[in-house]
């Protein structure tokens, strides 16, 4: 189920639209992790009081109409199987209100501790196409280094009871760590491969400021990453990958033919997404996010006192970021309230934006998108570096600039930002 | 002749950090001078940087009224001097305004080097010294050995040393009872032509140039007709006042007093420190003797970071230079930094105080070479040309031969760390003199050496080396010939003119290793290979490679990352303007400086 690369919209109006939803509950704290996530609190009832949440969430866009075309829905986290059966209670609630496309992608991410197969015949059952399973390595040493709180052969177990369920299926490898050598990382590309799998997502690894793992570092515990062998890593994870016909599409992103990611795809290519649960983000048209603004609920901070009420639209602005808190208290009380963080667009600054993250497709952007984003004159001094290509009406990243994706990026963004109104 | 018999005029003068400013402190609380509430630890160190770096840079004259044990009030001129070496000439600009001067000694850390220098400098002025054993509190404090150093080292009579503390305020009251029976009042012509002496001046962006003086004979007043007899600038007086600290307007200044003087010019070069005033019309024939020029011994290209900054930053220098003697700079172009100037400095921390005080008062970013002394080449042709920049050395085979800059080092040293210092100075090219026993405690070795050998890290290494016992004084003896080569620096293949350095011949091919090693450090991984080379006259003495940077690319990437990773690389964009693009390279501010701490 591949989206081609450029059905960016700026001005989507009602429109194709993906939903994310944020679970923000882990069994226990990965070493390295600094998402929203902590362990789903001991009171009755809190998973399904969640799963509520987060439909009335989906009722107030639905009500504005900013979920009439849904083509994806995310629901990931934190470890959204913690939930359980009201995993089903939660999806349930969107598409009472939510108008999903026939065919549409559903993803549920899962880790190998939570994994359970019978939960997973029943989501299946209620619509769910794809899982997205936190793999990291098939090697029990690296997955100590992340303090994942599973073994190897239980995450191979988890892969093949999640495969049996018939639905897509995607592992998360986490390359670059300390104490990971070339032989491990290439045993773990294989054990993946070997699952059948249709989609693999390769990261490497990010130490993260004030995380367990950052700490571990400062103080000797464990050596430094090095920077050279993860790039050895990514590209062994390419070449291996590819010859098992998953094909790198995204920097971290490789897929068999028609498993690409419809959602994340829409992250790259200024698709509108609507986030909902505690610092859950959203991005939508100026026009969306002005109906939304005069919204009563979004009037009152509420209880909590959070978030932040927003009156007016700067001029020019044509797209809206925003998140919502992370407080999940908050969440569970006032599922329907104003945003933390809100970020204004120009339509430039979107162009460049959407110029950058079009750039770390493999299909790259097409000539008049880089127009728009003003970035003809930086991406030639990118070719001249060899970190992109220009074929065919369209700029697309070299296997060189794969691994310097930040040099493109920052080039792109920051010749198409100064353009905008800031 | 008469005595301005309730008025005395005195310095405090001391080693760094041996406690001038806080013993100022309470003279000003002793006196009433400064009201409690507006009080603060070394009150006088006005500047920003002076109050981050705790020690004191200008000196700064204070009067203060004191009500003495005999009943009658006086009238004190007190300046806090700077302790530094580098900041010496402050320190004697400041005794030329005095009769008498406080001579602070720790009483733990005792005679060190700047003291026996200060000493020297108060006793060639013909000043009466009250030496002054400081920080008695101190359970570490020996008054009775550093008596005893007083006494034998600088030949200073000290069985009556005042004993006192800065901290609990202990004795202060009696020095300033010394002070009056031993500083002599001043003495001058109250009907003579007035003179007075600038010894020091200011910019202020209202007022314009503001003079400190001291007056000779005669008396001064407003609306008085002056001119300055150096620059024979003919100007009015628009205000006189007093230092307390704030500036306080009076109708006269009398002879033997020391005030300030506003005269609106604008025009820092017309007010020269040193320079007498005088009446306009039947003013005095002959000048006082000013001050010897101070000539600065380190030079160092400063270079805006942004070039448009180019005329900013000459105004600022211009400003500076004011109330700076010492600080002389002339344009300078290089080929990898653009324009800039080639700034003269007196030493390393005058230099660091310099460019900081450029940055932050007149906000720009500024970006310093390693600093270098002032060669004389004498050519094969029989010129001789005065190099103060690496980039103007001609080719070796046009030198005849080089003369570099000799100091004579004075290190102040407890017995048992001789051998350290033995072995740093033979690794510095310094020639070892004489050496002496200043008492039991303290000996004092004589160098020679040169002058930018002292400017690489000696002094840090002197200290480390001593445990922080030695201390070190110098003065400039004169040019001696040396085997000299140019280094330089190859980045990617081209040679960086801003990164070449003069070096001894028989050293280069050492600090060519060591400084390339530490290059490789400082400078980040790029997006291609870039080789360090060190070179003498085409010559290749020494390589480092840094290795092409292979991934730099943020691999997650969806809804809720994206507004945080774009603002990470606007960041890493920020980071790159505070480097300098040399040759498409980006070369960080550290390494131009890295040579300074080429460790041996
Ligand atoms: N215990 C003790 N500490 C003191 C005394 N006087 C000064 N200090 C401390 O010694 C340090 C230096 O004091 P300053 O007054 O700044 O010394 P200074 O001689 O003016 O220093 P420079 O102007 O930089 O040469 C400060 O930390 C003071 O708090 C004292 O009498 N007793
Ligand atoms: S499973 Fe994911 S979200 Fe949960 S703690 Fe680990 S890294 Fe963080
Ligand atoms: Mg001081």
């Amino acid at each position: 189920m591949s989206e081609p690369a450029d059905t960016r919209d700026l001005m989507p109006g009602p429109g194709p639209v993906s939903l994310y939803v944020h679970v923000p509950f882990c069994v226990l704290k990965c070493a390295y992790c600094d998402f929203h996530s902590a362990p789903l609190p001991a009171e009755p009832g809190i998973a399904d009081h969640f799963a509520w949440a987060v439909a009335e969430g989906a009722a107030h866009w639905a009500a504005l109409g900013a979920l009439d075309d849904v083509v994806s829905i995310y629901v990931g986290g934190g470890t959204p199987t913690t939930l359980g059966e009201s995993l089903v209670t939660l999806l349930d609630g969107i598409r009472d209100c939510a108008r999903v496309r026939a065919g549409a992608e559903v993803t549920v991410e899962s880790n190998p501790d939570t994994t359970d197969p019978a939960t997973a015949a029943r989501l299946v059952a209620s619509g769910v196409t794809r899982f997205s399973l936190g793999v990291q390595s098939f090697d029990d040493e690296v997955l100590r280094t992340l303090g994942r709180c599973h073994d190897a052969a239980r995450a191979a177990r988890a892969a093949t009871e999640l495969a049996s369920t018939g639905a897509h299926l995607s592992l998360d490898l986490m390359c670059g760590v300390p104490g990971q050598t070339l032989a491990s990382w290439r045993d773990t590309l294989e054990r993946a491969i070997a699952t059948g799998a249709g989609h693999v997502s390769v990261y490497p690894l990010a130490v993260e400021h004030g995380t367990v793992l950052a700490d571990r570092l400062a103080s000797g515990a464990i050596g430094e990453p090095d920077p050279d062998l993860a790039a050895e890593m990514m590209a062994l994870a390419e070449a291996l990958l590819g010859e098992a016909g998953l094909a790198r599409y995204e920097v971290a992103s490789y897929a068999r033919a028609g498993e690409r990611a419809v959602h994340n795809s829409g992250y790259w290519t200024g698709r509108p997404y609507l986030g909902i649960g505690p610092s859950a983000a959203s991005m939508v048209s100026a026009e969306t996010f002005a109906a939304a603004v005069r919204c009563e609920a979004w009037g009152d901070p509420g209880v909590a006192g959070i978030g932040r009420t927003v009156t007016e639209l700067p001029d020019g602005a044509a797209r809206v970021r925003f998140t919502r808190s992370a407080d999940t208290v908050a969440f569970l009380r006032k599922p329907v309230g104003p945003p933390e963080d809100v970020e204004f667009l120009t339509a430039p600054e979107a162009a460049a934006e959407d110029a950058m993250l079009g750039l770390r497709l493999a299909e790259g952007i097409t000539d008049r998108l880089a127009e728009e984003a003003g970035a003809c004159e930086a991406l030639a001094g990118l070719a001249a570096q060899g970190l992109v290509e220009h074929a065919g009406g369209r700029w697309r990243v070299t296997p060189a600039g794969w691994l310097l994706g930040n040099e493109v990026f920052a080039a792109v963004w920051n010749a198409g930002a100064r353009r905008g109104l800031a | 002749m008469s005595q301005a018999t309730h008025i005395r005029n005195f310095s405090i003068i001391a080693h760094i950090d041996h406690g001038k400013s806080t013993l100022a402190d309470r003279v000003l609380e002793l006196t009433h001078t400064v009201a409690d509430r507006d009080m603060v630890e070394q009150v006088l160190d006005s500047m920003d940087i002076e109050r981050e770096r705790g020690i004191t840079i200008k000196a700064q004259a204070v009067r203060v009224l004191y009500t003495a044990e005999d009943g009658e009030t006086y009238q004190f001129n007190l300046i806090d001097t700077p302790g530094h070496v580098d900041f010496t000439y402050e320190v004697s600009r400041s005794l030329q305004a005095c009769e008498g001067a406080i001579l602070v000694v720790d009483a733990a850390q005792g005679v060190e080097a700047q003291t026996v220098a200060n000493a020297i400098m108060a006793m060639n002025a013909e000043l009466e010294i009250i030496p002054l054993i400081n920080k008695i509190d101190l359970p570490a404090a020996d008054p009775e050995r550093v008596r005893h150093e007083i006494e034998e080292g600088l030949a200073i009579p000290a069985d009556e040393a005042v004993l006192a503390s800065g901290k609990t305020g202990q004795g202060v009251r009696d020095a300033l009872e010394a002070v009056i029976r031993r500083v002599p009042p001043p003495e001058g012509d109250p009907d003579a032509p007035l003179k007075a002496l600038i010894f020091d001046s200011y910019f202020d962006t209202y007022r314009g140039v503001v003079a400190l003086v001291r007056i000779i004979d005669g008396s001064i007043s407003k609306g008085e007709k002056i001119r300055m007899m150096a620059t024979n600038t003919v100007t009015d007086v628009e205000e006189v006042g007093v230092r307390r600290p704030a500036n306080l307007p009076v109708d006269e200044l009398a002879f033997g007093e020391v005030g300030y003087l506003i005269t609106g010019l604008k025009d820092p070069a017309l007010v020269k420190v040193g320079d007498t005033i005088t009446l306009a019309k039947n003013g005095a024939a002959e000048p006082l003797p000013g001050y010897r020029e101070v000539k600065p011994m380190v030079f160092t290209g400063l270079f805006p970071i942004d070039g448009d900054q180019y005329p900013d930053l000459r105004d600022a220098l211009d400003k500076l230079t004011l109330n700076d003697p010492a600080l002389i700079y002339e344009p300078e172009s290089s080929h990898a930094l653009g324009f800039g100037f080639r700034v003269g400095f007196l030493g390393l921390l005058h230099m660091e105080v310099i460019k900081e005080r450029l940055e932050r008062e007149f906000d720009l970013d500024l970006l310093a070479t390693a600093p270098s002394v002032e060669y004389h080449v004498f050519t094969t042709k029989g010129e001789r040309l005065i190099v103060h920049s690496p980039q103007d050395m001609p080719e070796p085979s046009a030198i005849e031969r080089i003369e570099e800059p000799y100091l004579k080092a004075t290190v102040l040293v407890p017995p048992d760390h001789v051998g350290a210092v033995m072995e740093l100075s033979e690794s510095r090219r310094a020639t070892f003199k004489d050496m002496q026993y200043l008492s039991a405690t303290t000996v004092e070795m004589h160098y020679e050496i040169p002058l930018s050998e002292l400017i690489m890290d000696f002094f840090d290494q002197l200290k480390s080396r001593t445990r922080g016992y030695a201390s070190l004084d110098y003065e400039y003896i004169g040019y001696q010939p040396g085997k000299l080569v140019k280094l330089d620096i190859l980045l990617a293949g081209k040679p960086v003119d801003a990164l070449s350095f003069i070096v001894h011949r028989d050293k280069a091919y050492q600090r060519g290793r060591v400084l390339t090693e530490k290059l490789r450090e400082i400078i980040p991984r790029q997006m291609f290979e870039v080789p360090i080379q060190a070179a003498i006259g085409g010559k290749i003495l020494a390589r480092e490679t840094v290795r092409a940077k292979r991934k730099d690319v943020l691999a997650k990437c969806y809804g809720g990352d994206i507004t945080r990773k774009r603002k990470l690389l606007e960041k890493q964009k920020k980071g790159k303007k505070r480097m300098k693009n040399v040759g498409n390279v980006e070369v960080p501010q550290d390494a131009f400086m890295a040579i300074l701490k080429v460790d041996e």
